[in-house]
């Protein structure tokens, strides 16, 4: 594409070895299956795969074969060239960048009626769209994580026949589509389908640069660039041939590279020791051993080069647990190698328990108050039970999954059309005209296009829907005692994997001393939430309503924004509220917030940490006023516990 | 854009001056990325966004192309300029374009133009408001009341300055790059931390509490109401220098040089606020860039990095609970003083880059 002529170069990017390298693997072997870039903000993610363009190398494709078919692969050539077969011209051309935007909609992705040439001739011929762009090509999606779930499937579908098969809007057709899969994401915006996560062959996570000479040098470069972009560009020429002349070096290489059964064994127990799901996982690591090994200039694969692959292949295949912090853990590997070494069959043992630390932190904050840390507790499954009893079913749909549902108001996302099955204000035009075109030639009237009620097609749109969950979390002194923190925050914790599971926003409002405060608004991004929870001070008094209010005023603010949305409130405390909001008693006001919660429709939960032999039953009080299904903390996990036992754990 | 014609004079403003400053520093120099400011009601917020309109400098673009390209920049051209064999350009004035919060997704990216398609029976592409936004400021009043969508929509677009699209039967790249000015009040909701680091700076703002200076921001409210016109008479020649300062500013820019030591302490500071990546580094460098040529000098200084690490970084350190989000200036110079310290031994000179 033209506009990337002036991109900022390859090699010029500092740092970050391990996202480039993955980089150059694809662009060597493309049978490796893209890559997963996942980071924080500003480090150079999308510059890094964008400037991936110009160091591509050609390969052979059918001359004026829209999916550039492979001349050399008989079997995967589109009906065109099939027909053509035997009188095929062939021609050289660079692999491109395909970008799929978020904002995709549907019939641009997979491909629709040819418009123009349905109205001119009235014919229907099938228009390619970004799927038969991206054949043998990259398709890049930047903020992966914030695609549509519909379109999510669809290149799911593509991805995993490498044929894109359209029945839609009268036309049928079918063409390859295999390409090289590239995203980047920013994990705090929210996760990835795992089967999503799992098309990409390789994936590598990045952080800033922590070295102040390295940071230096990402600015001198980036200043240079801004200046005198062709300055800059020209200076980095040479650096950008011979990293695009190593590559096909590499490319003529790969060809001859041998693996030994040892190494092959090797790999097998390492996928075997990291319990990854199928087969993937080993088939990638030694398509990707066998690229790095060409890409050192080797024909014969090492130890090393296994190593290598084993970090770029299990980082996004290994987490099973969500949430779980679990790094790709490098010993782990190095386990796998020595016993694969040593031809031990036996499975070990694993019995490297990590010690938490279950010492408290002390701090002092600048209130004068000290605040105490507390480990987390270890998550436990949670009943399902509580967090699903919605309140009023008939106002909304909610599929099993959880995720995205289609919305009957005109507030979302446009994906696709459909025929209405009654008069819709919502018309999907693009598809309304394509759905007249064919038929003009035996219509009249003044427009060149002519439409009738039966073409008339309305607009489905998307929109995120379903809980905002909102935690409200007393940090009060009294949930210090006896490591009460460290029970919370594991039920916390439970809760939130549940919520992930379900794709629910959720968010924080802590109280204590004499305020409350929002954490965390509500957000997609669960693992935030962990991170804000991790360093949740304990201490001060109990500020019960305030903290009540904000919790109504979060939800109240979220159902503003968003009308499809079902509130819901999580209390944890143990209600002995002990300061007031305005001049009436701290119980009473309590009392009265719980109230307004309740009245508001808000479906709540009190999760009562009052131990039970000083038991004052005030959190069973302000449950009875919020409406809120009570239970005891003990409770949340004794249940699930019960319900595991009889074998119906969710 | 007639509207803004009788808008209330930047210069007129009361107080605020870091909101000032910052909005000034964004049109000397567009690469700065934008600027977000959060205050409460009342602050004065939208005004001065809006009135910047006003002192935005002349640039040269492409006659009759609604993405206004740059004729300088051939590689940065839209599809249709590229076209075009010799390019007509003309001089305009740098403007405000505002995305409501109730946009819909295909007025914002770009959609098919339904009357040319129904009257032709052709496909044609319509620019959305990205389109318009191309070397202009994008302005979002309470940009946390944005829909989710659409900031997806707006992410996408800002990380790389190009708008790409594929929806509703038509496909098109168009150059999308924008300064991006928003406002909000905190008290109505967060902003997503990804959205936050696409802005350049941050300033947070509050209601004036000296006494006589509240008077005057009465007195002068009501005589721009009661008669605008003489008002905004008077208000000419303080807009017309700030005009200047901006453009001699800018001129003034490409020479301002930055020394090591400058960009050491920059990469010291960033490190020990613990920011995410690499952006908050390369704002705060080009941040203290322009503010010395807004200050009439060529060589960046340490009151510079100062003034601008207090901008760059309100936005961008990680959250801690029950703290102040303030950024702590203290610990700034602390910072500095480190590099300060560390420098002078392991450079016995310092070089200077300029351009």
């Amino acid at each position: 594409m033209h506009h990337f002529d002036d991109i900022y170069p390859f090699s010029a990017i500092v740092g970050q070895e391990l996202m480039k390298k993955a980089l150059l693997l694809n662009a060597i072997n493309p049978r490796i299956g893209g890559v997963l870039i996942r980071g924080e903000k500003g480090t150079a993610k999308s510059t890094a795969a964008r400037a991936l363009a110009h160091l591509l190398p050609e390969r052979e494709v059918v001359d004026g074969c829209i999916f550039g078919c492979n001349p050399a692969d008989p079997k995967n050539l589109c009906d065109d060239c099939q027909n053509r077969i035997g009188r095929l011209l062939t021609t050289q051309t660079r692999m491109r960048v395909v970008e799929l935007p978020i904002s995709a909609t549907e019939d641009k992705v997979v491909g629709s009626l040819d418009l123009e040439y349905a109205l001119q001739k009235g014919e229907k011929k099938f228009e390619p769209g970004v799927l038969a762009k991206a054949n043998r090509n990259i398709l890049y999606v930047d903020e992966v994580n914030l695609l549509n779930d519909h379109i999510v499937d669809v290149l799911l579908d593509a991805a995993a026949m490498g044929v894109n098969i359209i029945e839609r809007e009268g036309v049928s057709y079918e063409h390859p589509s295999s390409f090289i899969l590239i995203g980047t994401m920013n994990p705090e915006e929210g996760d990835l389908r795992p089967q999503l996560l799992d098309r990409f062959g390789l994936s590598v996570e990045i952080q800033g640069i922590a070295d102040a000479d390295t940071r230096v040098e990402v600015i001198r470069r980036r200043r240079a660039y801004e200046l005198k972009p062709h300055e800059f560009i020209a200076a980095f020429r040479d650096e950008e041939d011979d990293l695009r002349n190593r590559i096909i070096r590499a490319q003529e290489l790969l060809s001859s590279v041998t693996i030994s059964d040892e190494m092959v064994h090797m790999i097998a127990q390492i996928c075997m020791d990291m319990a990854v799901d199928g087969h993937r996982a080993d088939i990638i690591m030694m398509k990707t051993a066998k690229t790095i090994a060409a890409f050192n200039g080797r024909i014969e694969v090492t130890e090393d080069d296994v190593r290598e692959a084993a970090e770029l292949v299990l980082s996004h295949r290994m987490r099973s647990q969500p949430l779980s912090d679990q790094q790709m853990d490098k010993d782990k590997i190095e386990e796998s190698i020595q016993k694969s070494q040593q031809q031990h069959q036996q499975p070990e043992q694993q019995e490297e328990q990590t010690e938490q630390d279950q010492k408290p932190q002390e701090n002092t904050t600048p209130d004068g108050s000290t605040t105490t840390q507390f480990a987390e507790g270890s998550p436990f499954k949670v009943n399902q039970k509580p967090l699903s009893q919605p309140r009023r079913i008939d106002s909304f749909k909610r599929d099993g999954s959880g995720r995205r549902s289609v919305t009957e108001s005109r507030d979302g996302k446009y994906v696709r059309s459909r025929i209405p099955d009654r008069l819709t204000a919502d018309i999907a035009l693009d598809a309304t005209i394509r759905a007249a075109a064919p038929h003009q030639k035996g219509r009249v009237g003044d427009l060149a296009v002519k439409i009738e009620t039966s073409d008339l097609r309305e607009k489905v749109r998307e929109r995120k829907m379903g809980n905002t969950v909102l935690f409200v979390v007393d940090a009060s002194g009294s949930m210090g005692a006896q490591q009460r923190m460290t029970a919370v925050k594991g039920a916390i914790l439970s809760l939130l994997i549940d919520a992930y599971q379900k794709r629910d926003r959720v968010g924080l409002v802590v109280f204590r001393g004499n305020s409350a405060e929002v954490l965390l608004p509500p957000t997609s991004s669960v693992e935030l939430a962990r991170k804000c929870m991790q360093n949740l001070p304990v201490g001060g008094k109990t500020p019960l309503a305030s903290g009540l209010s904000k919790g109504l005023e979060v939800l109240q603010r979220e159902k503003m924004i968003n009308a499809h949305t079902i509130p819901r409130l999580i209390l944890i405390s143990d209600g002995k509220a002990n300061v007031s909001m305005g001049s009436g008693a701290p119980l009473e006001d309590a009392t009265e917030m719980a109230a307004a919660i309740r009245d508001f429709g808000i479906s709540s939960i009190v999760i009562d940490t009052e131990q039970s032999y000083i038991a004052f039953g005030l959190a069973h009080k302000i449950s009875d006023d919020m409406g809120a299904k009570y239970l005891k903390l003990e409770e949340l996990q004794a249940d699930t516990i019960a319900e595991a036992v009889k074998g119906i754990g969710a | 854009m007639h509207h803004f014609d009788d808008i209330y004079p930047f210069s007129a403003i009361v107080g605020q001056e870091q909101m000032k400053k910052a909005l000034l520093l964004n049109a000397i120099n567009p690469r700065i990325g934008g600027v977000l400011i959060k205050g409460e009601k009342g602050t004065a917020k939208s005004t001065a966004a809006r009135a910047l309109a006003h002192l935005l400098p002349e640039r040269e673009v492409v006659d009759e192309c609604i993405f206004g390209c740059d004729p300088k920049d051939p590689k940065g051209l839209c599809l249709d300029c590229q076209k075009k064999g010799e390019l007509k350009t003309k001089i305009t004035r740098m403007r405000v374009v505002e995305l409501p919060i109730s946009a819909t997704e295909d007025k914002v990216v770009g959609s098919l133009d339904i009357e040319h398609a129904l009257k032709k029976g052709e496909k044609k592409f319509e620019p959305g408001i990205l389109a318009q936004a191309h070397r202009n400021i994008l302005y979002v009043d309470e940009v946390n009341l944005l829909n989710d969508h659409i900031v997806d929509v707006l992410l996408d677009a800002a990380a790389m300055g190009m708008n790409f699209i594929e929806r509703e039967g038509v496909s098109y790249v168009h150059p999308a790059s924008f300064i991006l000015i928003g406002t909000m009040n905190p008290e109505e909701g967060e902003l997503r931390p990804q959205l936050l680091d696409r802005f350049g700076l941050c300033v947070d703002i509050e209601g004036i509490m000296d006494a006589d200076t509240r008077v005057e921001v009465i007195r002068r409210r009501q005589q721009y109401e009661e008669h605008p016109e003489e008002f905004l008479q008077r208000w000419i020649e303080p807009e017309q220098e700030l005009r200047d300062r901006i453009v001699r500013a800018q001129k003034l820019l490409p020479t301002v040089s930055i020394s090591d030591e400058m960009l050491h302490v920059i990469a010291q500071i960033c490190i020990d606020m613990g920011v995410d990546g690499h952006r908050a580094d390369i704002t705060m460098m080009k941040t203290a860039s322009t503010i010395a040529a807004y200050q009439g000098r060529t060589e960046v200084v340490e009151e510079d990095v100062r003034e601008a690490a207090s901008l760059v970084l309100a936005h961008r350190m990680r959250r801690r609970p029950f703290s102040e989000q303030r950024m702590d200036v203290q610990k700034v110079d602390q910072s500095i003083q480190k590099t300060q310290t560390g420098h002078s031994h392991q450079h016995s000179h310092s070089h200077t880059h300029s351009h």
